[in-house]
């Protein structure tokens, strides 16, 4: 996985998602754990989740689809998910 | 032109006194362009000036226009859409009576039923607003 043309390892992204989506959505660092529900962590509304898209798109180069979101309850999820895409 | 006038309210659910798309220049799934020139009888007219309002309710229309349009031409029925959002306005200024907008939107992002556009008016050659909008269409 590449960004900002820099080699990341999927820890590192991990660790630099937790960092834009606390930013972008105001919340706790900390509290951007797998175990936690993503939709309540972030607040999420159905148009958030569009930010949230091109969120992913923007730092990770990840292209998300409403059908992604199927299943998707924790970070956790969402990590795999993400992961899936980067073949990681 | 793509759709005159005369025809625009064949592709929006909108109705006079609120129609702001005169026609849509053009249309495909990536780029939408539309005209509009400010009557003076504009409800979204005041003191002479077409509203920041005005401009984004003329965005949203061409948006609903465009789909409209695009899913006509795909055998499908135009569909009713909301704006769900706007964000990143940036007003530069705002058009008198009798200036021609064109409008250029580009979609961003497509989440289900969500779309993110990026549009921008210009009225000879002049930026007057940008801006992004999350539009919702009805399923």
């Amino acid at each position: 996985m590449y960004a900002n043309d820099v080699k990341m390892s999927w820890e590192e992204v991990i660790e630099e998602t937790r960092d834009f989506l606390s930013e972008e959505f105001e919340v706790d660092r900390d509290s951007i754990l797998p175990e936690n529900s993503l939709k309540d962590t972030l607040d999420l509304d159905s148009l958030d989740y569009v930010d949230l898209v091109v969120l992913i798109d923007e730092n990770l180069n990840v292209k998300l689809t409403g059908e992604d979101f199927k299943g998707i309850v924790t970070f956790g999820d969402f990590y795999q998910l993400i992961r899936q895409k980067l073949a990681l | 032109m793509l759709i005159e006038k005369d025809a625009i309210t064949r592709y929006i659910p909108h109705r006079a006194p609120f129609v702001m798309v005169d026609g849509l220049v053009s249309a495909t799934r990536e780029r939408f362009e539309s005209e509009l020139t400010v009557a003076a009888d504009n409800v979204l007219v005041q003191n002479g000036f077409f509203l920041e309002t005005g401009l984004i309710e003329h965005m949203a229309q061409t948006c609903a226009a465009s789909f409209g349009y695009l899913d006509s031409a795909e055998g499908g029925e135009p569909k009713i859409g909301f704006i769900g959002a706007v964000s990143k306005v940036v007003v530069h200024e705002l058009p008198p009576v009798g200036a021609t907008v064109r409008t250029v939107v580009t979609p961003l992002h497509q989440l289900g039923n969500i779309y993110l556009v990026k549009g921008e008016s210009s009225s000879d050659g002049r930026i007057l607003l940008g801006c992004e909008l999350k539009i919702v269409v009805s399923e």
